[in-house]
């Protein structure tokens, strides 16, 4: 059975490429716009992973994962942060709220694949 | 793996451009307020995003000029550099260079010299900006990676020593995901899973992980990539990887670094083959040797994945400030984006639906079945609505294209040393995208041509005691099923005598010609015209205004000219509303149909009948004196004078004119198609539409007809 | 994940059915260790098992070393291909499979 990522980021173009990627790859995805949408897609699917930007409008990345680790379905789910340098006090945030794993703004299609099949193989 | 990336590449092209309007947007505010927590994150988070999503395709250009633009853009947002005009200047044309990279990459070009250097130059400018500390700029995270000298050999075996933490479950990660991706490295010749600190059941925690591996990986990854495998797990697990080749020695000391029991792992280690037993008993007795004699042990540290410290960074903020900002931005996603083919296709379906409803209602009407004619006026009521809500999918608020002006104003006004306000009224008045698409180029002549050339200067104006501060007016609002848009100025006014001596001199007119202002202002409008003998670079070389209205033309428009000799001047373009669907008002002439739009149509008069007085050429209507068209003449049409003519007195652009027609048919919603390539060029008809009967009926162009017809006047008087 | 048990001759088959992971470890854990100080022998039915990450690879191993210590025979049977893959991956194969109870040292060299 494939796994099921979630996407969250308030770039349709960065949906759309890293939906492609990952779809081409063998994995199924979700889409969410920001962390209020993200939120209303924790409906009680399983998740194998969770990819969210932080800055975004509505609920940030950082809020997003705090609310989902409180979710008992979702408490271990795996998260990948999207960020970009120079923002530590974010990361720091971040790993207080259970994302240990970053990747760096900009990445290319297969650093995103590379950095999902760390965590989760399709 | 190969991945079509052509739609999401149109989607970031779209979304960038979006942005940077939001990043032009914040930086003009900024110009004003340059503390506006809410536009500096606005400009930061366009900035980012672009860099963020241009890195998905490869873009490099775009990520590597963007960042540079972040990066003082970050240093703003904590308030460790002051926004002021100079910058915003700066960022502005930031925001130019990254929208032509953005060009540049749209249409698949490579950068050209001239643009490499503007970067280059924009780049030092940033720089600068960043002065002196620009040695803290917020550097790349990745970690410093050494590289071991790794000994030659014909081994390339790595042994790798893994502990996860206890808590790298809760954090989401499973090890054994980590050991599968190491697998994609090379050859996982050996892996052994150590059980040695697992608890007793009673301590025991189901949610803790105890477990540890030893590795051995043949592969040719270099230790960078390995160590990468484990880079989301760095602080929940110890790592040690010994190079291809390492010493026994090396392997004495790992053993000696790890928790369990090292007789133990020795025994793991020789399993491995990493190493043979007796190599390992005369190593680990010498190293017990020099740890008697308390030599210093040699650090395995340097082979640890490196961990960053945590730099103390201030708290961000303008966090609070952004809750507004995210507020707005929740209120637009309740908007949904389409793609304008979708709506085409949308409105030509309702344009096919408008003439079929046509065709069934003159079914109904020939079979004078009462029925039936009273269903399909229901119908077409319906369709009618269909239509309008249709139409007003496209409709877009023309505020966008006017704000768009702020900038032009703003580097146009610097650019001449012109202190000139832009006030805007009627943001919101609503015009067909493909309108508003095409209105901006023309717009941006007039605005150009007003600032450059119809505000004074300050010295002028202060001696004619104006204020020396010009302002320039967009207006736009609705008129009689149209848009006017207006580009008012209160500058000097266009100069009558000037005109009439420039025309004369081009022969566009005649020694002697009295004409009214009206027509006079509409010289400038004639190709190869320049009011003004110092051309600037700005308004261009007198190429421009025919152009102009050409493109307002094309548009089914008209623009006309007001001024007032050191007031300043109007230029008023009217627009339909949309180009494909109107009311029109359907009449005959001889076997063939004809199509005005029912705005225009003010009444329609019986010839020879009472109330008018009709002479040759033109119509008393009650005491209004109004120029009459004869359709069949100018159309040239063989046949008969008909028995009974009509009159339709129409009003375009503000002139009345009376249409000599045979017959009148009344209202009819007309779905206009373009005339094909070769009659594009008849003079008097802009389109063509279907009726229900499946003929076809032209619609007339009525300000083209008027001119012709002053035209003729005129030339009649000349003669 | 469910898990359901049966009696035969004196021992204990528990079936366990859907994904033994993180999400499941801790109400899972006492359950097995419940069975086993139940009974004097187990058998654990791996056969519906749908997904298997670490913390489910050492609930077993302290179920086999809790086993052993305790001088019950527990068994692993009917390895489902993703329990199969895990094993594979983590050179446990040999670990589970020898029936007797021998010590941890030895065990954990992979037969050749």
């Amino acid at each position: 059975m494939a796994k099921t990522i979630l996407i969250v980021d308030d770039s349709a173009s960065v949906r759309q490429v890293v939906g492609l990627t990952l779809r081409g790859a063998g994995y199924e995805v979700v889409a969410a716009e920001d962390g209020r949408d993200a939120l209303s897609k924790l409906d009680g699917r399983k998740l194998h992973l969770v990819i969210s930007d932080v800055n975004m409008p509505n609920m940030d990345g950082i809020s997003f994962v705090r609310e989902m680790k409180t979710r008992p379905a979702y408490k271990f789910t795996p998260v990948i942060m999207l960020t970009t340098e120079g923002s530590e006090a974010k990361k720091r945030d971040g790993q207080a709220a259970g994302a240990k794993a970053w990747v760096v703004k900009p990445f290319l299609p297969a650093q995103m694949l590379d950095a999902v099949s760390k965590l989760i193989l399709p | 793996m190969s991945l079509d990336l052509g739609d999401a590449l149109q989607t970031f092209f779209a979304e960038s451009r979006s942005l940077l309007e939001d990043m032009e947007t914040g930086l003009l505010r900024l110009e004003s307020v340059p503390d506006d927590a809410e536009a500096i994150n606005a400009v930061f988070r366009a900035a980012h995003t672009i860099k963020g999503s241009a890195g998905l395709f490869g873009l490099d250009d775009i990520v590597a000029f963007t960042h540079k633009a972040e990066n003082v853009l970050d240093r703003v947002r904590n308030n460790e550099l002051d926004m002021n005009e100079d910058l915003v200047g700066l960022l502005l044309g930031c925001q130019d260079h990254i929208g032509r990279l953005l060009d540049l990459a749209s249409d698949e070009e490579e950068l050209d010299p001239d643009t490499r250097q503007l970067g280059k130059a924009l780049t030092a400018r940033l720089r600068a900006s960043l002065g002196e500390s620009a040695a803290s700029l917020p550097v790349e995270l990745e970690s410093p990676v050494e590289k071991l000298e790794a000994s030659k050999g014909s081994n390339d075996t790595w042994h790798i020593s893994l502990r996860f933490t206890r808590g790298v479950f809760k954090n989401g990660m499973d090890p054994l995901s980590f050991l599968r991706y190491l697998g994609t490295l090379g050859d996982i010749v050996h892996l052994a899973t150590l059980d040695d600190a697992l608890p007793t059941a009673a301590e025991f925690d189901a949610e803790s992980c105890y477990l540890g591996f030893e590795i051995q990986l043949r592969s040719d990854a270099d230790k960078a990539r390995i160590e990468n495998v484990f880079e989301f797990v760095r602080d929940d697990c110890q790592l040690r990887i010994l190079p291809p080749g390492s010493r026994v020695s090396d392997y004495a000391e790992l053993i000696e670094s790890l928790p369990e029991n090292s007789v133990r792992l020795g025994d793991i280690l020789v399993a491995c083959g990493a190493v043979t037993q007796r190599e390992l008993e005369e190593s680990l007795a010498l190293q017990a040797c020099q740890n008697a004699r308390q030599v210093p042990q040699q650090a395995l540290g340097e082979i640890l994945v490196q961990r960053k410290a945590v730099q103390p960074e201030l708290v961000d903020a303008a966090l609070s400030k952004q809750k507004d900002a995210r507020q707005k931005q929740a209120q637009e996603s309740r908007f949904i984006r389409v793609h304008a083919d979708k709506l085409d296709s949308l409105i030509n379906l309702v344009g096919e639906l408008v003439i079929a409803g046509a065709g069934v209602g003159l079914m109904a009407a020939r079979n004078k079945d009462g029925a039936m004619i009273e269903a399909v006026s229901g119908m077409a009521r319906l369709v009618e609505d269909i239509r309008d809500n249709a139409m007003r999918l496209r409709m877009v608020e023309i505020g966008e294209t006017f704000n768009r002006f702020r900038r032009v104003v703003r580097d146009v006004s610097k650019e001449i040393g012109k202190d000139i306000d832009l006030e805007i009224n009627g943001a919101d008045t609503e015009l067909d995208k493909t309108v508003v698409e095409k209105i901006g180029d023309p717009l941006t002549h007039l605005v150009r041509n007003a600032l450059d050339h119809g505000i004074e200067s300050a010295d002028v104006r202060r001696a004619r005691g104006k204020p020396v501060k010009g302002t320039l007016q967009l207006n736009a609002y609705h008129e009689s099923g149209g848009i006017v848009i207006e580009v008012i100025d209160d500058g000097g006014g266009l100069n009558r005598q000037r005109i009439l001596d420039k025309a004369r001199d081009k022969g566009l007119i005649q020694d002697g010609a009295n004409l009214p202002d009206r027509d006079v202002w509409n010289l400038i409008f004639e190709p190869g015209f320049s009011t003004v003998e110092q051309v600037s670079n700005l308004s261009g070389r007198g190429v421009g205004m025919d152009v102009v209205r050409r493109n307002i033309e094309a548009l089914r428009g008209s623009v006309e000219i007001d001024s007032r000799e050191g007031e300043g001047s109007t230029f008023r373009i009217r627009l339909p509303l949309t180009m494909a669907i109107i009311d029109g008002f359907l009449m005959g002439v001889g076997d063939i149909h004809y199509v005005v739009p029912l705005d225009m149509v003010l009444e329609c008069v019986e010839m020879n009948g009472s109330g008018a007085e009709v002479g040759c050429d033109y119509l008393n209507l009650r005491g209004e004196v109004l120029p009459l068209l004869h359709v069949k003449k100018h159309f040239k049409l063989d046949g008969r004078a008909a028995r009974r003519e009509n009159i339709v007195v129409v009003n375009a652009a503000g002139r009345k004119a009376g249409l000599v027609v045979d017959e009148l048919k009344g209202e009819f919603q007309a779905v206009i198609k373009p005339m094909g390539k070769l009659f594009e060029q008849i003079r008097g008809i802009s389109g063509s539409t279907i009726l229900g009967s499946g003929e076809v009926a032209l619609v007339l162009d009525v300000p083209v007809l008027q001119d012709e017809a002053a035209r003729l006047d005129a030339l009649a008087v000349a003669v | 994940m469910e898990l359901s048990s049966e009696s035969r001759d004196n021992r204990l088959c528990l079936h366990a059915r859907g994904e033994m992971t993180i999400y499941h470890a801790a109400a899972l854990a006492p359950q097995l260790l419940e069975a086993l100080a139940q009974s004097e022998a187990v058998e654990i039915d791996l056969s519906g098992v749908s997904e298997l990450d670490a913390s489910g690879v050492q609930l077993l191993m302290l179920m086999k070393r809790e086993a052993g210590a305790a001088g019950k025979p527990l068994t692993l049977s009917g390895h489902s291909p993703v329990v199969l893959e895990v094993f594979e991956l983590l050179g446990l194969g040999g670990w589970f499979g020898d029936p007797q109870v021998l010590s941890a040292h030895a065990e954990t060299r992979r037969p050749a």
